[in-house]
């Protein structure tokens, strides 16, 4: 399930990270996250990010050019 | 909890600035505490009210970020501070050396005017980058 969807595609490092967090801020803790990116650093970047802050990355796929992530918001 | 970074800007180049304020956004947004201390020419960059076209010189990849339409280096440390722990601090030598006051700096971006020697000290125990 997904609470909230971020649209990311187009945007560069470090965007992705800049804009999931302003997402996340504003979410409820255990509410979902899910990001849709075409940066290639956006996979690596993400379960940095998750672990630094707490997040739980709970899914990270790609389809062709696009990435796609579900985060959980950590409490 | 992770060891601080801290970031010595000097160089006005646009692309240093860039990467600083790239650093910077991230690594604060990551929960990291980081530190920026502008000195020498960078501290030219961040003048209160310039235009994007009058505020970044730089070489080759200075024009790329411009043509792209890149993250401007402002709003990525807005963005840093907004959502992490990031302090700005401006070298008070090259203020005094410029002439200029905190007010000439672009506003709500720096927390002050600041020493190489404290900064030195608070980035032993972290990770010291310069640009």
């Amino acid at each position: 399930m997904v609470d909230q969807v971020l649209d990311a595609q187009g945007l560069v490092c470090p965007l992705p990270v800049l804009e999931a967090k302003k997402a996340l801020a504003k979410m409820a803790a255990g509410a979902t996250l899910k990001i849709i990116a075409t940066d290639p650093a956006a996979k690596g970047d993400f379960e940095v990010f998750c672990r630094n802050t707490g997040h739980e990355l709970l899914e990270a796929s790609q389809d062709g050019p696009i990435y796609s992530f579900r985060i959980r918001r950590a409490p | 909890m992770s060891n601080g970074l801290f970031i010595l800007l000097c160089s006005g180049e646009h692309e240093k600035v860039q990467m600083a304020a790239m650093m910077a956004s991230v690594a604060a947004v990551s929960e990291r505490p980081v530190e920026v201390f502008v000195s020498m020419n960078a501290l030219l960059a961040f003048a209160n009210g310039l235009d994007p076209a009058e505020r970044y010189h730089g070489g080759e990849f200075s024009e790329l970020l411009r043509a792209k339409d890149a993250p401007d280096a402002i709003s990525l440390l807005q963005r840093g501070k907004e959502f992490g722990d990031l302090k700005i601090w401006a070298c008070s030598m090259a203020l005094d050396v410029q002439g200029w006051e905190m007010s000439h700096l672009e506003k709500d971006l720096f927390d002050g005017p600041a020493g190489l020697t404290k900064f030195l000290s608070d980035a032993e125990n972290g990770q010291l980058i310069t640009l």
